[in-house]
């Protein structure tokens, strides 16, 4: 436990001073809720709605760090790890390759708390956002969100070939997710047909099941699936990351 | 006398390439191996595949009795390994990188006195890509050296040093081995292997051409020089000319 504390400690600090992830990870999400709060500042979401725009925007906006965390920082820092051959130092250590996973899955959750924080402070404070719902309920499927997320960029990180494959791979799933799944451009402005294609992204799903809990809609039975599949996602991904992991 | 290292019949290719050819070797604990041969002789890939990082074809190893392919975990506890190409995250300083490691062992050596020994304990605080090409070398000796070995791989060990850093790590392990310590090293100083090795053993396109000690060599090669029996074994020097 010691060396855990002790190795997410370092990893930590080196993350900071890469600045990559302070950037993506907590400032992009910050400006974004700036300019939507500018724009719409306590509006309701449409009219005749008791919520604000920004309040049913709340969720995605968290999904904008656990996306830059799980899809770029995460894949690709495990990737550069093993192309710059420090895995391959770590192999002929006693240290196991789940901790070395575990240590940087950590990082990403860091940021993805910090940043959930620092925007609902900001939201609270500046545009009086607040939650509807029942906070274990967002709080839960954030964290669903957020760890189906992770496993997916952990996959990718501990297979991929290289850094120039794994950060193909990242843009592929980055890009799409980001602008589609709901998280910049709202779910709900988009057209039928293009609904049901982003739904099978597990973040479009985060993003639904974070919007419904914050805002305290009524949960339909239909949200059983969702969950299930995003629960699947994630097992699997760590499954394959652990089982095929590469030292070198 | 105990052996810490046994390797039998190893053979590797890649491809069809043959790097090593049915390598028989035998380390006994407390002494000095060295490993010798010209530049893709198969030392590299030798360490890798007896510190089961790589894996042979056919062959077994057995390091301090353990099967490094299964016993992974607990073999590195007692088995420190400083790699020819020196890896390290792009920002790392000396003193993250030696406590990053020391955290991963149950009884790690005091790694600020480490430096200090090895002269690298003002540099604790410098990022490690900023050091010079010698003192990188001295830090990565000083991380195989953290987890308190009973045995440990050196590969060149002292490229890139000066003759006198050279002096001070052959002193360094010098006393390290009168504690106790094996080391299984690969260089191309011969100077070095002479007032450092037990015993050797030289490759020449991955096999072994001799198998002794430095004094055997030199006999059988009727040279008075190690420099120029090393060369009559790993026939450089007819390639040389």
């Amino acid at each position: 436990m010691n060396s855990f504390k002790t190795l997410l400690k370092n990893e930590l600090k080196l993350n900071f001073r890469n600045m990559n992830m302070v950037i993506f990870a907590i400032i992009i999400p910050v400006i974004v809720l700036i300019v939507l709060g500018f724009i719409y500042g306590s509006k309701p979401a449409a009219e005749g709605m008791e919520y604000t725009f920004l309040e049913q925007s709340f969720g995605a906006l968290c999904t904008i760090s656990i996306c830059a965390g799980g899809l770029m920082g995460l894949p690709l820092v495990v990737s550069e790890y093993r192309e710059r051959k420090i895995l391959k130092r770590f192999r002929a250590t006693p240290v196991s390759p789940t901790k070395l996973l575990a240590v940087e899955f950590t990082i990403y959750v860091l940021y993805s708390i910090a940043s959930m924080l620092i925007l609902f402070l900001a939201a609270v404070a500046f545009w009086k956002v607040r939650l509807y719902g029942n906070l274990l309920a967002f709080f839960g499927s954030w964290f669903l969100t957020l760890i189906s997320t992770l496993s997916i960029g952990m996959m990718v990180g501990g297979i991929a070939k290289n850094t120039k494959t794994a950060s193909m791979i990242a843009c592929i799933l980055y890009f799409p997710m980001l602008i589609f799944s709901g998280a910049t451009l709202p779910f709900e402005v988009m057209p039928g047909i293009m609904q049901k294609i982003v739904s099978v992204f597990p973040l479009t799903q985060g993003i639904q099941l974070m919007k419904a809990t914050f805002l305290g809609l009524s949960v339909s039975s239909e949200v059983v699936t969702p969950i299930l599949i995003i629960c699947v996602i994630t097992i699997l991904c760590f499954g394959i990351s652990i089982r095929y992991f590469k030292w070198e | 006398m105990q052996e810490a290292i046994k390797v039998e019949h190893l053979s590797k290719s890649y491809g069809n390439l043959r790097v090593i050819d049915n390598l028989n070797l035998s380390v006994k604990s407390g002494t000095v191996y060295g490993l010798l041969g010209a530049n893709g002789a198969g030392k590299s890939t030798t360490i890798e595949c007896v510190l089961g990082i790589k894996k042979a074809d056919i062959g077994t190893v057995s390091i301090l009795e353990h099967d490094p392919q299964k016993d992974r975990t607990h073999l590195f506890q007692k088995v420190g390994v400083q790699f020819q190409e020196s890896s390290h995250q792009a920002e790392i300083k000396v003193g993250e990188l030696c406590e990053e490691t020391a955290c991963l062992y149950k009884n790690p050596t005091d790694w600020q006195k480490l430096c200090r020994e090895f002269g690298i304990g003002d540099k604790l605080k410098s990022e490690v890509k900023n050091l010079s090409g010698g003192q990188r070398q001295k830090l990565f000796i000083v991380l195989a050296l953290i987890p308190n070995p009973e045995l440990v791989f050196l590969d060149e060990l002292t490229t890139g040093l000066d003759t006198k850093a050279r002096r001070e790590v052959w002193k360094m392990l010098s006393k390290l081995k009168d504690e106790g310590l094996t080391i299984f090293l690969t260089s191309h100083f011969m100077d070095e292997v002479e007032v450092l090795c037990d015993e050797i053993c030289i490759l020449k396109k991955g096999k072994a051409v001799f198998y002794g000690t430095v004094d055997q060599a030199k006999e059988q090669s009727g040279c008075t020089n190690f420099e120029e029996a090393y060369l009559y074994f790993s026939g450089e020097e007819a390639e040389a000319e």
